[in-house]
């Protein structure tokens, strides 16, 4: 198994390479560092200089994300001048766990509930509680997250303020003071990833379910007499979960890599407002650092899931 | 991450539940109508023909939600390209004597910042967004159907390269390229299609490519290479109007992922450039106002939710009618 992790680790680097390039050329050909400056009065060539200096804008693109990445490799992703020229590592490790905050509880909510709806919705197929389930999934995977943020900001920020302390685009709604601060401030936030996420994964975990609880082995089981709920719980949901692995490797890693428009909407000091910033200023060091999280994050959890499917299946080896 | 925006399975009505499992394609011919009948009088037996197209309608008709949706679609599309001729007002019509107002006869939707119609900026930014997830739709169902096929029928470099690229997708993440590319490119309604399309294609590319490993090992196939067609004549003719139904069902799906990311992008200010609207950008344009009137923002981003909504019906209904095989349970 070490041997496959490993395999697994060194195939991914040139994917990592190329992606991460393709970002660096992206942004460095659209980012100019130097625009600021172009309108400031009192800067002198110097200033021009630290800039220059700072990205390498004097070299090629290539050079410049070789020379990046060679400093990330060691711990070093430079500074970040939109953000007061703070070290990015430390930045985004900061803002990374802000976001833990959201996507952890986020995500245990998601899992949870998208099986229980999931098998519910497809052990009671076409009973009115499936079109129910259903129709809830259709709505959330129909709703922009941004509209659906901005729906609980009407209701709770603006019609309701008192429940959740919640006040649209205000700066910082972390709060941390004791357990009434931390529900009132994160529970929005965590109800907007929640249901998005939720609607598509439960549709997932139907469709998935469906096939294995009209599969003969089921049948065979019900057929020796084992309870209806045992069948269904042990030997279909074990099954039924293999395909919904991969999707919450994928949701984890985005939901840890921070959610741009939630983490926005609710004035989160997470990482996505920081990409966005990131971007918007033409930081590339911070870009690329975010960037870079991101992709390692969903590498990780891509290799996690695929040894989870090993546990879950049996008859998956690694050789 | 298409996967999850495609619903495989829509509430039916439970009366038409239970016999559509069993009538996929053919029914007794006592109950077809009597043109549709066939009489062959020698061996004294009669049978329906019914052509493919009329088999698919049937199907879809019973889709009592899937039809209702389609019908609300058609009269969204109707009312946003007509609404807009029929008022007094000028999608770019400022009015200072009339800023900031809620809703009333004059102003059904009420008037933005500098005093514009917002009914004829919502009719007019739908006419946009429809126009966008179209133009995405169609782009991506093109560039995806040609690299799948090719991918799926050729196998070997083009393949791996496929699925290397939908790994490369998969690492990095969608919204930093299209938010990087959307502050450069995305200033026109067909610069964002564009942008929005080369990103979507690997899903569309990987379902073409599944159909055409399957097909491609069928005797049909061999049949058609043993009376010496060339590869071209045998992925045009003869397996791609095999796959026409995944790829409709999923062109259809598109056109909501695509409306939600568009109207996404625009409420982050990286979409179609203002004062153009888009529902994205109406909603973004009004989010200043949210505390003191926030139907200015409830209503384009309603109206996005229902478009996305009646697409998803609708594309499952289609599932349903044009692909019974992948219908599960």
């Amino acid at each position: 198994m070490f041997a496959y992790v490993a395999r697994r680790i060194m195939t991914t680097i040139p994917l990592l390479l190329v992606g991460t390039f393709i970002v660096y050329a992206l942004t460095a050909s659209v980012a100019n560092p130097l625009a600021k400056l172009a309108t400031c009065t009192t800067c002198d060539q110097a200033a021009f200089d630290r800039i220059i200096d700072l990205y390498n804008l004097d070299d090629p693109i290539p050079v410049r994300y070789g020379k990046w990445m060679l400093g990330a490799a060691t711990g070093d992703m430079g500074q970040a001048p939109s953000q007061g020229n703070f070290d990015v590592f430390p930045l985004v490790m900061e803002r990374m766990a802000n976001t833990a905050q959201l996507a952890i509880p986020a995500f245990l909510i998601i899992a949870v509930l998208a099986i229980a709806l999931g098998v519910f919705s497809a052990v009671n197929q076409y009973s009115k509680s499936d079109y129910f389930v259903t129709g809830f999934s259709f709505v959330g995977i129909s709703m922009p997250t941004f509209f659906f943020a901005l729906v609980l900001q009407v209701i709770f920020g603006v019609w309701w303020q008192d429940w959740f302390d919640a006040k649209p685009f205000y700066v910082s709604q972390m709060h941390m003071g004791s357990i009434v601060d931390i529900i009132r401030s994160h529970t929005l936030p965590i109800l907007t990833l929640v249901l998005v996420i939720t609607a598509a994964e439960s549709r997932f975990e139907r469709a998935s379910m469906l096939e294995v609880i009209n599969s003969d082995y089921i049948r065979t089981a019900r057929a020796k007499g084992l309870p209806r709920w045992r069948v269904i719980l042990k030997h279909g949901l074990r099954n039924a979960m293999i395909p919904l692995v991969t999707i919450w490797a994928i949701d984890f890693a985005a939901l840890l890599g921070g959610s741009v428009v939630t983490e926005t909407i609710f004035s989160w000091p997470g990482l996505g407002p920081l990409l966005l910033d990131g971007i918007f200023q033409g930081d590339l060091n911070l870009t690329m650092g975010i960037v870079m999280l991101i992709a390692m994050l969903v590498i990780f959890f891509n290799l996690i899931a695929d040894l989870v499917y090993g546990m879950l299946d049996p008859r998956i080896r690694y050789e | 991450m298409s996967e999850q925006l495609r619903p495989d399975q829509a509430p039916a009505t439970s009366e038409d539940a239970a016999p559509r499992v069993g009538t996929i394609d053919s029914q007794p011919a006592t109950t077809a109508p009597a043109q549709d009948v066939i009489v062959d009088e020698r061996e004294g037996i009669s049978f329906t023909t019914r052509s493919f197209g009329r088999q698919t309608w049937d199907r879809f008709r019973r889709h009592k939600v899937a039809m209702f949706a389609a019908a609300l679609l058609i009269l969204l599309a109707i009312s946003f390209w007509v609404a807009p001729v029929l008022s007094p007002y000028g999608f770019r019509d400022i009015d200072v004597a009339a800023m900031r107002q809620g809703p009333s006869i004059a102003h059904p939707f009420g008037t933005d910042q500098i005093g514009r119609d917002l009914m004829v900026r919502t009719f007019h930014g739908g006419r946009f967004s429809l126009r966008i997830a179209l133009v995405v739709a169609l782009l991506t169902t093109l560039i995806g159907t040609i690299i799948g096929s090719i991918a799926g029928y050729f196998g070997g470099v083009v393949d791996t390269l496929l699925s290397q690229v939908i790994n490369l997708f998969l690492i990095v993440p969608a919204l930093v390229v299209l938010l990087v590319v959307g502050v450069r490119y995305g200033a026109s309604p067909n610069g964002i299609a564009i942008i929005l399309a080369f990103l979507l294609w690997p899903g569309i590319a990987r379902v073409v490519r599944g159909l055409f490993l399957q097909y491609r090992e069928q005797e049909f196939v061999l049949a058609a290479k043993a009376a010496g067609a060339r590869a071209p004549r045998i992925i045009v003719r003869h397996i791609l109007p095999n796959t026409f139904g995944p790829i409709i069902v999923n062109a259809t799906l598109l056109i909501g992922t695509a409306i939600i990311l568009e109207s996404t992008l625009s409420f982050l200010g990286v979409g179609v450039t203002p004062p153009t609207p888009t529902l994205g950008n109406l909603v973004n344009e009004a989010k200043g106002a949210i505390d003191s009137r926030p139907s200015t923002i409830l209503i384009p981003g309603g109206f996005v939710v229902l478009i996305a909504l009646c697409v998803n019906f609708l594309g499952d209904g289609l599932r349903d009618a044009l692909d019974p095989t992948t219908r599960k349970g």
